[in-house]
C-alpha cells in the first residue's frame, strides 16, 4: 500500500512528510519552549499551530482525519503508562492519607469547576443539559495536574518533608483519577446531549446502562487483555517480541473498545493496571519500552492536536469560561486539599499548602480535551462554536496560564512551607561554604626547631596526614607528609640531631580563609591531596589551620543529617 | 670505598684556618661557592646560619653536620673542614669542641638526596678511628682519601 503510493507520489507520501516535519519541527518547537521553562507539550502544540490551519495550513483537517486513530492510539499510550503508575505498592508506600487527600483535592477541583462553568455556561446560553455537560467535562479534566513542571521547582529549591512527599504521591496519581472522572462525565455528557445514540433520546434507566457499559465494559476488556498479555509475556522473555505484544495488545485494545463503543482511555489504563500488578518486576521493563517507543508518538500527537485549533479568534465567551476555569480549579484543588488534609490529619504544612502546587496542568488534561472534541464535535455551544472545540481550546489556553501562573505558587509553598533546602547534596551544601567555614584550627602544626623525638610524639598522638611547619611569627614555612616523613628515616642516628626545618617540604599548595571551599576542594582532588594549610586573607600570609578532606566529609554529611532530620520532623 | 664518593670532590675538602664557629662556617662556605658558584656567600652564609639558630648542628664526637637547602644550589654538595684544634664555641650536642665541620647543600627539591647525604656522613663518621685519623692527617687530599675510602 505504502509502496503504491510512494510510486504515485499521492496522498499517503504527502501524509508521511508531513509526518516527518511534524515531528522534527515539533521537537524544535519544545526545546524553544523548554528555554522559555514551558512544558514541552505546549511547543509540540505551537508548531502545530504554525503548520496547521490557524497557520500555513501544511496540515490539512482532512489528514488529521485520516490521522485520527493515531491519534487515538496515542492516547492509548498514555492511559496505559497511566495505568502503570497505579501499582498496589504505590498504594500501600503512599498510605491512606494520600489516598483520602488525592481523592479530596481531584474531587473539590471536579466540583467546584463543574459548578461555576455550567453555571456560567447557563448564564450565557440558558440549555441545562448543555450547561451540565460542560461542567462535567471541565470539571473531570481539572482533575489532572501535570507532574513537571511543579516537580521540576521542588527539585530546584532541594524541598524535602511531608509537602514534597505528598505533592510527588498526588501528581503522580492523579491523572489516573482525572482518566476515571473523565470517563464518567464524558459518558455522561454523551447521554445528557444525545450524543452517539442518532441524536435519539435514552430512558434514565437505559442511559445509565449504557454509560455504564462505557465505563464497565472498558474496564473489563482493558483487564482481560492484560491477563492474556502478561501471560504471553511471561512465556516470551527476548525484548523485541515482548515490545511487539505490548503494542499490538494496546492497538487491539484500544480497537476493540472503540468498536465496542467502551472507552478506549479507561480500557488503556486497566490494561496498564493489569500489567503492572500481576507481574511487578517483569512489567518495570514492560513500561520502559514503551517510554522508549512512545515520544515520536506523544511528539506527533501534540503537533496534531495543535494543527486542529483555530485559535484565531477565540469568542470572549470562550476566554470567560476560561477565566472561570482556572480560578475555580485553582480554589477548587486548594479547598479539596485542605479538606483532604484535614480528613486524613496530614500535617499543617500539607493541608496550608498543597494546593498551590497543584495548579499546572499539561499532556493529560489537553489528550482528554482532544478526547471530548471529537466526541462532542456536532453539539453546538456558542454561536458558531461547537462543544468540543470550545473544551479543546480552553484547555490549551489555561494550560498556558496555568504553566505560567503555577510555578511560582509552587516556589512560595516550597518556601512558605520552610521545606525548601531541606533536601541538598554535599555539592549543594558546599557552594554555601568558604574555606573559614571548614578549617581545623587546632590541627597540630610543628615550629621550625622542633626536634624528632617532639615530631614522633605528636605523629603518635594525632591522626593527621600532613603536619604545617610555622616559623616565629606564625608563618608557614613548609610542610611536613607523613609519607615523606619515612624516608627521612632509613638511617638511624639521624633522629637525635634533626629538627622539623630539616625535614619539611615547601608548602606549595595552600588555600585562604576566603577560598570558596568547592574551589579548595576541586584544587585536593586534583592534586590528590588529603589536606591543604589554611592562611589568613591578610597580606602576611599567617598560617591559620588545615582544611582536610576528611573533616569536610564529615562536617557536610551532619549538616545533611540535620537538614533531613528536620525534613523527617515535619513530616 | 665510602659512599662519600659520590658527594665529595678533593677540592672541597680543606683544613680549616679559622677557630670560631662563625670563621669556620664562613670558611667552607667560601669553598662551596667557588666551586658551584649557584648562590652568593652572603645567601648561602644566611641559611646555614638560620638552621643554626633553631639548634646547633654539632652532633657531638667531634662531629658537626651544618645543612642546607635552597633554591640557588645546582647540585647537591659538601664541602669537609678539618681543624685539629678544635673549635670550641660550636655548642655541639655533648658540648665537647668540633673538629670536623660536614657543610652539606642541596637544592630545595631535592629534599631525599638531601636526607640520604646528611645520614650517609652521621654513618661513615661515627668510626672513632676514622675520624680520628682524618683529624691527624695534615694534607687536605690525605683526608679525601681517608673518608672516601674509609680507611685510616
Amino acid at each position: 500500500m505504502i509502496l503504491a503510493a510512494g510510486a504515485n507520489g499521492g496522498p499517503g507520501l504527502q501524509l508521511l512528510l508531513v509526518l516527518g516535519g511534524a515531528l522534527f519541527l515539533g521537537t524544535v518547537g519544545a526545546r524553544v519552549l523548554r528555554w522559555l521553562r514551558f512544558p514541552q507539550v505546549l511547543g509540540y502544540i505551537l508548531i502545530g499551530l504554525v503548520l496547521g490551519e490557524s497557520g500555513f495550513a501544511w496540515i490539512t483537517s482532512h489528514m488529521i482525519e485520516r490521522l485520527s486513530p493515531f491519534n487515538i492510539f496515542a492516547l492509548g499510550v498514555i492511559g496505559f503508562m497511566i495505568g502503570g503508575e497505579l501499582h498496589r505498592d504505590a498504594f500501600k508506600r503512599f498510605g491512606r492519607q494520600f489516598i483520602i487527600i488525592l481523592i479530596a483535592e481531584g474531587v473539590a477541583a471536579f466540583l467546584v469547576v463543574g459548578a461555576l462553568a455550567g453555571v456560567v455556561t447557563y448564564l450565557i446560553k440558558p440549555d441545562v443539559q448543555l450547561a451540565t455537560a460542560v461542567g462535567l467535562l471541565l470539571g473531570a479534566i481539572s482533575a489532572a495536574t501535570a507532574p513537571a513542571a511543579t516537580i521540576r521547582v521542588l527539585r530546584e529549591y532541594k524541598t524535602r518533608g511531608a509537602l514534597t512527599q505528598t505533592v510527588f504521591a498526588i501528581v503522580a496519581l492523579d491523572d489516573g483519577l482525572a482518566l476515571v472522572l473523565f470517563g464518567i462525565a464524558s459518558s455522561i455528557a454523551a447521554r445528557l446531549l444525545h450524543v452517539s445514540t442518532g441524536g435519539k433520546e435514552l430512558t434514565m434507566i437505559a442511559g445509565l446502562l449504557k454509560t455504564g457499559q462505557e465505563l464497565l465494559g472498558g474496564v473489563a476488556l482493558g483487564a482481560a487483555a492484560g491477563v492474556g498479555l502478561n501471560w504471553l509475556l511471561r512465556r516470551r522473555r527476548d525484548h523485541d517480541r515482548a515490545l511487539t505484544y505490548t503494542i499490538g495488545t494496546l492497538a487491539l485494545v484500544i480497537g476493540v473498545s472503540a468498536r465496542l463503543g467502551f472507552d478506549t482511555i479507561l480500557a488503556s489504563m486497566a490494561l496498564g493496571v493489569m500489567i503492572t500488578n500481576l507481574a511487578r518486576r517483569r512489567s518495570g521493563s514492560t513500561f520502559e519500552m514503551v517510554e522508549r517507543f512512545a515520544p515520536p508518538i506523544y511528539v506527533l500527537f501534540f503537533v496534531l492536536v495543535g494543527a486542529h485549533l483555530h485559535i484565531g479568534a477565540m469568542p470572549t465567551v470562550l476566554w470567560i469560561l476560561a477565566g472561570v476555569y482556572v480560578v475555580a480549579r485553582s480554589g477548587g484543588k486548594m479547598l479539596g486539599a485542605n479538606l483532604g488534609g484535614r480528613l486524613a490529619s496530614a500535617p499543617a504544612v500539607v493541608r496550608k499548602y498543597l494546593g498551590m502546587c497543584l495548579f499546572c496542568q499539561g499532556g493529560v488534561a489537553i489528550g482528554l480535551a482532544w478526547m471530548a472534541s471529537g466526541r462532542f464535535r456536532d453539539v453546538m455551544l456558542f454561536g458558531d462554536v461547537n462543544l468540543g472545540v470550545a473544551i479543546m481550546t480552553i484547555i490549551t489556553a489555561t494550560t498556558f496560564i496555568v504553566e505560567l501562573v503555577g510555578p511560582p505558587f509552587v516556589k512560595h509553598a516550597a518556601h512558605k512551607s520552610g521545606e525548601a533546602g531541606l533536601d541538598v547534596t554535599e555539592e549543594d551544601l558546599m557552594v554555601s561554604y568558604t574555606v573559614a567555614d571548614m578549617v581545623d584550627r587546632s590541627a597540630p602544626s610543628f615550629r621550625r626547631g622542633d626536634p624528632v623525638a617532639v615530631i614522633l610524639r605528636t605523629i603518635a598522638d594525632t591522626d593527621a596526614e600532613t603536619y604545617p611547619v610555622v616559623d616565629g611569627e606564625g608563618k608557614l614555612v613548609g610542610i611536613i607528609s607523613l609519607a615523606h616523613l619515612k624516608q627521612s628515616f632509613g638511617a638511624e642516628g639521624l633522629t637525635a640531631w634533626l629538627v622539623a626545618f630539616d625535614l619539611m617540604e615547601p608548602a606549595d599548595d595552600t588555600v585562604t580563609e576566603t577560598t570558596p571551599l568547592a574551589d579548595a576542594v576541586e584544587q585536593m582532588k586534583l592534586e590528590h591531596l588529603d589536606c591543604l594549610p589554611v592562611l589568613s586573607d591578610e597580606a602576611d600570609g599567617r598560617f591559620v589551620g588545615v582544611l582536610e578532606l576528611r573533616r569536610i566529609d564529615r562536617i557536610l554529611s551532619q549538616e545533611i543529617l540535620r537538614r533531613r532530620q528536620l525534613a523527617e520532623v515535619s513530616t | 670505598m665510602t659512599e662519600l664518593t659520590e658527594y665529595l670532590t678533593p677540592e672541597r675538602v680543606v683544613v680549616l684556618k679559622s677557630v670560631t664557629k662563625a670563621d669556620a662556617l664562613g670558611e667552607l662556605v667560601d669553598v662551596l661557592v667557588a666551586t658551584d658558584g649557584g648562590v652568593s656567600a652572603e645567601e648561602l652564609i644566611k641559611e646555614v646560619w638560620k638552621r643554626e639558630d633553631l639548634m646547633s648542628t654539632g652532633i657531638g664526637n667531634g662531629l658537626a653536620i651544618p645543612h642546607v637547602r635552597m633554591s640557588g644550589i645546582r647540585l647537591a654538595a659538601m664541602v669537609v673542614g678539618v681543624s685539629r684544634a678544635g673549635i670550641d664555641d660550636y655548642e655541639s650536642l655533648d658540648k665537647k669542641p668540633v673538629h670536623i665541620i660536614v657543610l652539606i647543600a642541596a637544592p630545595e627539591g631535592a629534599h631525599e638526596t638531601y636526607i640520604r647525604m646528611l645520614a650517609k656522613v652521621a654513618d661513615v663518621l661515627k668510626e672513632d678511628t676514622l675520624r680520628q685519623a682524618a683529624i691527624e692527617a695534615d694534607e687536605p687530599a690525605t683526608i679525601h682519601r681517608i673518608l672516601t675510602e674509609g680507611k685510616a
